[in-house]
């Protein structure tokens, strides 16, 4: 037996198992508030589902409302009901009902952060949870820098200890330092998971996927082949009521910032090495680095005004309930944005997100440069169009080539045609939600999809550069009828470039 | 009810009109990762039919349903049938199942056939149900027009003799065998039990015949060494016992039949550890 026990198990061959994370206790700050109703307990009850939770687990809400256990898993369990993807079962519910607390408390109280350590050592001794913890700060970000230096202060000794934070991560480049700065006396980076729920979702990954495990595309996807990139993050949602917090954060701390320049940082990068979090990060990072905006010129932002979506009358921004009536906060932005390196040198990438657009979409266009001399004399249907190779993120996943046919018939007449691959088409099994994966990639301590500290100081520089642009001129807001595409001005950008926004 | 279609000229020409969407008048988006060929002679359209109806919407494929009627008269009838799913929030994807029914001398030439219907560039699997006839032309021809073969040895009776003819086609096609993917979890518990399980003896299971030889010629062959089968018959595998020690029953549920031969669409390569099972089977 001595023998057999050096030996390595031989029996494991070829077995397909599945990581299981270890025994631990999640604590969700903002327990009451609505990311965690729509997104965190579904993405929770899904796991559970699949059994890719620990047996060994339990969670801890933690809000300042006062309720009760039952109250709280009541409240979460209509939750999963209303918002979750996957059929309600008694069963699993039970299973994660009964490893469910909830704490009142608050952390500037002296002795709220007591009531939350006794709850969790309760949980070790019930559950065996081992010390082990994930602090979720679904909070806020007013509230960030208190809970980080608390949790910090008060963290386990006896298990691993990892903090999920929320975007924002700070406001500008100054206080995005100061967090990391707080972040850093307690925690090594490898234990914080700056979260961007858009890098959990499946087609962005496939974004690595189609470039990296495809000989075709690398060779093309560089300033020699591509005239330029657009990534369009539209929604044709308003501010749903969270006016507290865009009036604050505005479009392009919403979704510039993080989404945006993300979707940037993944079309741009360079191969890594490897697909382990240090070498994805790394490479993020360079691009980040690299990236400028010309000028002011270049960049636009636009509030929508009323209008219409879905043939459904709509309030302007100034209107919904909570904005002040002469507030400057954008809901618009676009940028031409050029990342300074060999690959992409001169080559623009225009971005543009907002609220209120006439559809939500999330694309990133790769445009070629035309063919240099199409030798068919009989003009195409109109223009003929340059290759477009369009990453569809959401909704629609996949991925579609736009190219030249000829028109059946005598002579030859061109027109552009559509090659469409559809990811729910080819692979029907559900796609998880972007949530599940993230905290799963948490709970097994992968860091890969999450942001590290120095690539959201970079992105804050860019924003923060940006935002400098716009202390300079006050623009007429409202300047853009919900359910269009944007200001005029948007159009213009691209316009005096000689090119235009994909039609969509 | 249409008549059916006796060429692959027809069967092509039906399959490009049932394409088209009424609604729109344009075609639908075909989406295909794969061509599913099923052999199923006529006592086993049945159960069949009800795998392939779990299994469309997880694999967008052609799936070619291949009955062999070697008694009636020289003839070849088709029927295809275009389904249509919806995809995201305004697509929908079709999906084809082609069902040929091969008459007389047809029974002895089924590449040929096949062969004009496969998806260009595309892998291709065969889901043999029964035990196939190894050494005859029907099987030969297509083991070696597909990239893996899926079985259900469960389904084969004399065993553990057939394992040897399996073994001998390891070298010209991947294989897949349900059986050995319904012992998936078991496999994972006894490998839990290393490095205990080093010294095993003896192995009893409460089974179906498939997963006992399976099992036992797995151990063997991981261990590398003899190790005695005692076999108690059941229709499912509900226990394993170690030199006389009950081992405790795996976490988690069965999978459905629909899971296991949807979980073997999604290999490519061949399967070491199960060749290497089935070479033991008879050790």
């Amino acid at each position: 037996m001595a023998v057999a026990e050096q030996q390595e198990n031989p029996l494991l061959e070829g077995l397909r198992l599945r990581r299981t994370p270890d025994p631990c206790a999640l604590v969700i700050f903002g327990a009451s508030g609505d990311l965690t109703k729509r997104k965190l307990f579904p993405a929770l009850y899904s796991l559970a589902l699949r059994h890719l939770l620990p047996e060994r687990f339990g969670i801890i809400g933690v809000a300042r409302t006062e309720e009760s256990d039952d109250d709280f898993r009541e409240a979460m369990k209509a939750a999963v009901q209303e918002f979750g993807r996957d059929a309600f079962q008694q069963e699993t519910w039970d299973w994660l009902a009964e490893r469910t607390r909830y704490v009142a408390t608050d952390f500037a109280d002296e002795g709220g952060q007591q009531r939350l350590v006794g709850a969790l050592n309760e949980l070790d001794e019930k559950q065996g949870t081992s010390g082990n913890r994930v602090y979720y700060l679904a909070v806020p970000p007013s509230a960030i820098a208190t809970l980080i230096h608390e949790i910090g202060e008060h963290r386990s000794t006896d298990g691993w200890t990892r903090l999920i934070v929320e975007k924002p991560f700070g406001r500008d480049l100054a206080s995005a330092q100061e967090l990391n700065a707080e972040l850093q006396q307690s925690f090594e980076e490898r234990e914080v998971f700056r979260i961007d729920h858009y890098l959990g979702k499946e087609t962005v990954q496939n974004l690595l996927a189609l470039r990296f495990a495809n000989g075709i595309f690398e060779p093309i996807w560089n300033r020699q082949f591509v005239d330029h990139v657009q990534i369009t993050v539209a929604e044709s949602i308003g501010i749903e009521g969270r006016a507290a917090f865009y009036e604050q954060a505005g479009a392009i701390r919403d979704i510039f910032q993080n989404h945006l320049l993300q979707l940037v940082a993944l079309t741009a990068m360079e191969p890594p090495i490897d697909f382990t979090a240090e070498s994805v990060r790394n490479e993020k990072v360079k691009v980040l680095r690299a990236m400028h905006t010309p000028g002011p010129k270049h960049v636009v932002r636009g509030q929508y005004g009323q209008g219409f979506i879905e043939g459904e009358e709509v309030p302007g921004y100034r209107d919904e309930p909570g904005v002040a009536r002469d507030s400057m906060t954008e809901t618009f932005v676009a940028a031409k944005l050029f990342v300074d390196n060999w690959r992409w040198a001169d080559t623009p990438f225009y971005v543009r997100a907002g609220k209120r657009l006439a559809r939500r979409e999330t694309t990133i266009a790769i445009e070629f440069k035309r063919a240099p001399h199409p030798p068919f004399e009989e003009s195409a249907e109109g223009e003929l169009q340059p290759n477009v190779l369009v990453v569809h993120i959401q909704p629609d996943e996949g991925v579609s080539l736009e190219f030249a046919a000829k028109v059946p018939g005598q002579g030859l007449t061109l027109r552009t045609v559509h090659m469409d691959f559809l990811y729910g088409g080819a692979f029907r099994t559900g796609i998880p939600e972007a949530y599940e994966r993230l905290i799963l990639d948490c709970l097994l301590g992968d860091t890969t999809l999450f942001t590290r500290s120095d690539e959201v100081e970079e992105q804050w520089s860019l924003v923060d550069a940006i935002v400098a642009f716009w202390k300079r001129d006050r623009p007429a807001f409202p300047n853009y009828e919900a359910g269009t595409w944007g200001p005029a001005a948007a159009d213009e950008l691209m316009r005096r470039d000689g090119r235009s926004w994909r039609r969509h | 009810m249409a008549a059916a279609l006796g060429s692959i000229a027809e069967i092509e020409r039906e399959l490009g009109a049932q394409r088209v969407d009424p609604e729109s008048g344009q075609p639908m988006q075909r989406t295909s990762v794969m061509t599913h060929l099923a052999w199923v002679p006529e006592q086993w359209v049945e159960a069949a039919e009800d795998v392939l109806s779990g299994l469309a919407e997880r694999h967008p494929s052609r799936t070619i349903v291949l009955v062999p009627d070697p008694d009636a008269e020289d003839a070849l009838e088709a029927s295809v049938e275009v389904d249509c799913y919806p995809v995201g929030e305004h697509r929908k994807v079709s999906m084809e199942t082609i069902r040929l029914k091969l008459c007389g001398k047809r029974v002895q030439a089924p590449a040929s056939v096949v062969e004009p219907l496969l998806l260009p560039d595309l892998p291709v699997f065969l889901r043999w149900r029964g035990l196939p006839p190894f050494g005859e032309q029907p099987f030969e021809q297509l083991v070696d027009t597909v990239d893996r073969l899926i079985v259900d040895s469960t389904e084969w009776p004399g065993l553990p003799a057939p394992y040897g003819r399996l073994a001998d086609i390891f070298d010209r096609v991947a294989v897949s065998d349900i059986a050995w993917a319904r012992t998936s979890r078991w496999r994972a518990q006894l490998a839990s039990l290393w490095p205990g399980i080093a010294g095993v003896r003896r192995i009893k299971v409460l089974g179906t015949e498939a997963q006992a030889h399976l099992l036992a010629g797995w151990l063997r062959s991981r261990l590398g060494r003899k190790i005695e089968l005692e076999h108690e018959a059941a229709d499912r595998l509900t226990g394993v016992e170690l030199d006389g020690e009950p081992t405790p029953f795996p976490p988690g549920d069965p999978p459905d039949p629909a899971d296991l031969l949807s979980d073997e669409l999604e290999r490519f390569t061949r399967d070491r550890v199960y060749e290497d099972a089935v070479s033991a089977t008879r050790m």
